[in-house]
């Protein structure tokens, strides 16, 4: 009974490094850098099976946009896959899926498949992590742990998006676990850690206390470092009125904070995935501007 | 027998200390809150038929979390005030902020934690309390001591049981909520008493929970109520500061 009440509300280590036969271990680094020109470049990019980025796409403004492709699909019960980015001085690097994230279900006895980030961002360069949904399917275990470290006057703009499961063939919190762990350090200060998890058997997804009638749910942190409270205040604000118009009662509910400093989180609950990808893009090109005074610039997708 | 409890003097002591220490009556300044509530009875989703089971799930996630800190900082308050680990409680407080995403039930939770400091210093000169709110008006800027914290480190000085300490703080939590929600919705005092007296067990099994993770590991997925409580400041008329 002790063990299933830590599994349930605190981590449970044997799902995170245990090693299974057949399952996959992979490692995909990229840095990105500023470039003589301006102009970001990726100019290093190690990486393993199943993870491939086949080059990275000069954007209109200078930056760089970078293609994550899982080549199996998605994750299977015990793959451990790790993504290390750095992103220079001054470097300004996006980073997207090819589509969505598929968790698959585990053979028995298999470990939760595990996926760790590892970010840094240097002085005044910028991230943008605008994936597309992680769906796990029915009887899958996930967790993703993400750490991200931000220097002084570096920018981040990072989403995730979960989805309920394989909505099409009736797969709604049919999986076991989803667990998403993210710590943010901006400045050297701790202001963001996340520690959702959802167990859909043990503990009911639609209480009104966790999603209530919403299926997908989504976190967006933008942060600069360096930028004043008193800035941030007006950025909660000024997004809060796109926030306030995104929003339908019974169909995708936003909401927007600022954190303990640099930066504001935006929390998206929808019944439809579409609704809060959608949203999402508003808020993005809304905080792009008042941060940066340009538009987001969407990524291409072949999909 | 004569009927007449034979309490140890200390002990007896001890209990009535935590029985004022969670008295929702304490001057900090706890009514003023409704972390969120207020945004999800304004906005049409919270209704008196719903808060049994919100108040079940909030303690099994939200109450788990605060109960885990409280766990901590107990264990802070129980060293000799040289040994107190100023940086660890800095840190301490500084994750909790970190874990609540909502900027005005974040800023209440600092707020009545150091109301609560420095009401317990008025009533007692606790060393180690002391020397954590001299800590974190130094150490961290801007100064960060949330409620469940404060209240583990000076169960912690005074002895007070763990348990019993974690137990008392989510017990008077539940019940400033459930006040909150008296004054939001058509809830009778005796339907409220009701509602309070059947969370208990939900209180105990939070505290069971709590022994079984950390500050590090523990998980909390309440998005609606965070939602709720990020949503609040556009609220047009206010009852609550958060």
């Amino acid at each position: 009974m002790a063990h299933a009440l830590q599994i349930v509300h605190g981590r449970d280590r044997s799902e995170v490094d245990a090693p299974t036969r057949g399952a996959v271990s992979a490692a995909l680094d990229l840095q990105f850098e500023r470039g003589a020109s301006g102009t970001t470049i990726l100019s290093r990019s190690r990486q393993e099976p199943p993870w491939r980025v086949v080059r990275a796409f000069p954007l209109p403004d200078g930056s760089a946009l970078a293609h994550l492709h899982n080549v199996s699909g998605g994750l299977l019960g015990g793959d451990q896959l790790a993504l290390s980015v750095d992103v220079g001085p001054g470097a300004e690097a996006q980073i997207t899926t090819t589509g969505a994230t598929r968790i698959y279900r585990p053979r028995a006895g298999a470990p939760a498949a595990t996926q760790r980030n590892e970010v840094r961002v240097a002085e005044n360069g910028v991230l943008e992590y605008v994936p597309d949904a992680i769906i796990p399917y029915a009887g899958s275990r996930f967790l993703q742990h993400t750490v991200i470290n931000l220097a002084p006057g570096a920018g981040l703009f990072w989403w995730e998006i979960a989805a309920p499961g394989r909505e099409a063939r009736g797969e709604v919190f049919a999986y076991e676990s989803f667990a998403m762990e993210l710590d943010v350090v901006a400045g050297g200060k701790l202001v963001v850690a996340e520690r959702a998890r959802l167990v859909p058997r043990e503990r009911a997804a639609h209480s009104l206390a966790r999603l209530g009638p919403h299926r997908y749910w989504a976190t967006f942190y933008i942060c600069r470092v360096g930028t004043s409270a008193a800035e941030w205040m007006r950025v909660e604000q000024e997004l809060r009125e796109t926030a306030s118009e995104l929003s339908s009662s019974g169909v995708a509910l936003w909401g927007v904070s600022t954190l303990p400093a640099h930066g504001v989180v935006v929390r998206c609950l929808a019944v439809q995935g579409r609704d809060a990808i959608a949203g999402l893009h508003l808020l993005w090109n809304a905080a792009k501007r008042l941060l940066y005074g340009r538009d987001a610039i969407r990524p291409r997708k072949v999909n | 027998m004569d009927g007449r409890a034979n309490i140890p003097e200390n002990a007896a002591l001890t209990e009535l200390r935590l029985l004022q220490l969670c008295d929702t009556a304490l001057p900090i300044g706890s009514l003023a809150h409704s972390y969120g509530l207020e945004t999800l009875v304004d906005r049409g989703l919270l209704a008196v038929p719903d808060l049994p089971e919100v108040f079940a799930t909030y303690l099994e996630e939200t109450g788990t979390l605060e109960a885990v800190f409280c766990r901590e900082a107990f264990r802070l308050g129980q060293a000799p005030r040289r040994e107190f680990a100023a940086d660890e409680w800095v840190a301490l407080n500084r994750r909790l902020s970190a874990m609540k995403p909502g900027r005005e039930a974040r800023e209440a939770s600092i707020t009545l934690g150091q109301n609560f400091l420095r009401c317990v210093l008025v009533m007692e000169d606790l060393s180690v309390v002391r020397r954590a709110f001299e800590a974190s008006r130094f150490l961290a800027e801007p100064a960060e001591i949330h409620h469940g914290t404060a209240f583990g480190l000076v169960c912690g000085a005074l002895g007070v049981e763990e348990d019993r300490s974690i137990a008392a703080y989510l017990h008077q939590q539940i019940a400033g909520l459930i006040s909150a929600c008296q004054r939001l919705l058509p809830l009778g005092q005796s339907a409220a008493a009701r509602i309070l007296w059947d969370l208990k067990p939900s209180i105990l099994r939070a505290v069971q929970r709590s022994a079984h993770c950390d500050a590090e590991s523990v998980y909390c997925f309440n998005p609606f109520v965070d939602w709720a409580a990020m949503e609040h400041p556009a609220l047009t008329t206010r009852l609550f500061v958060s």
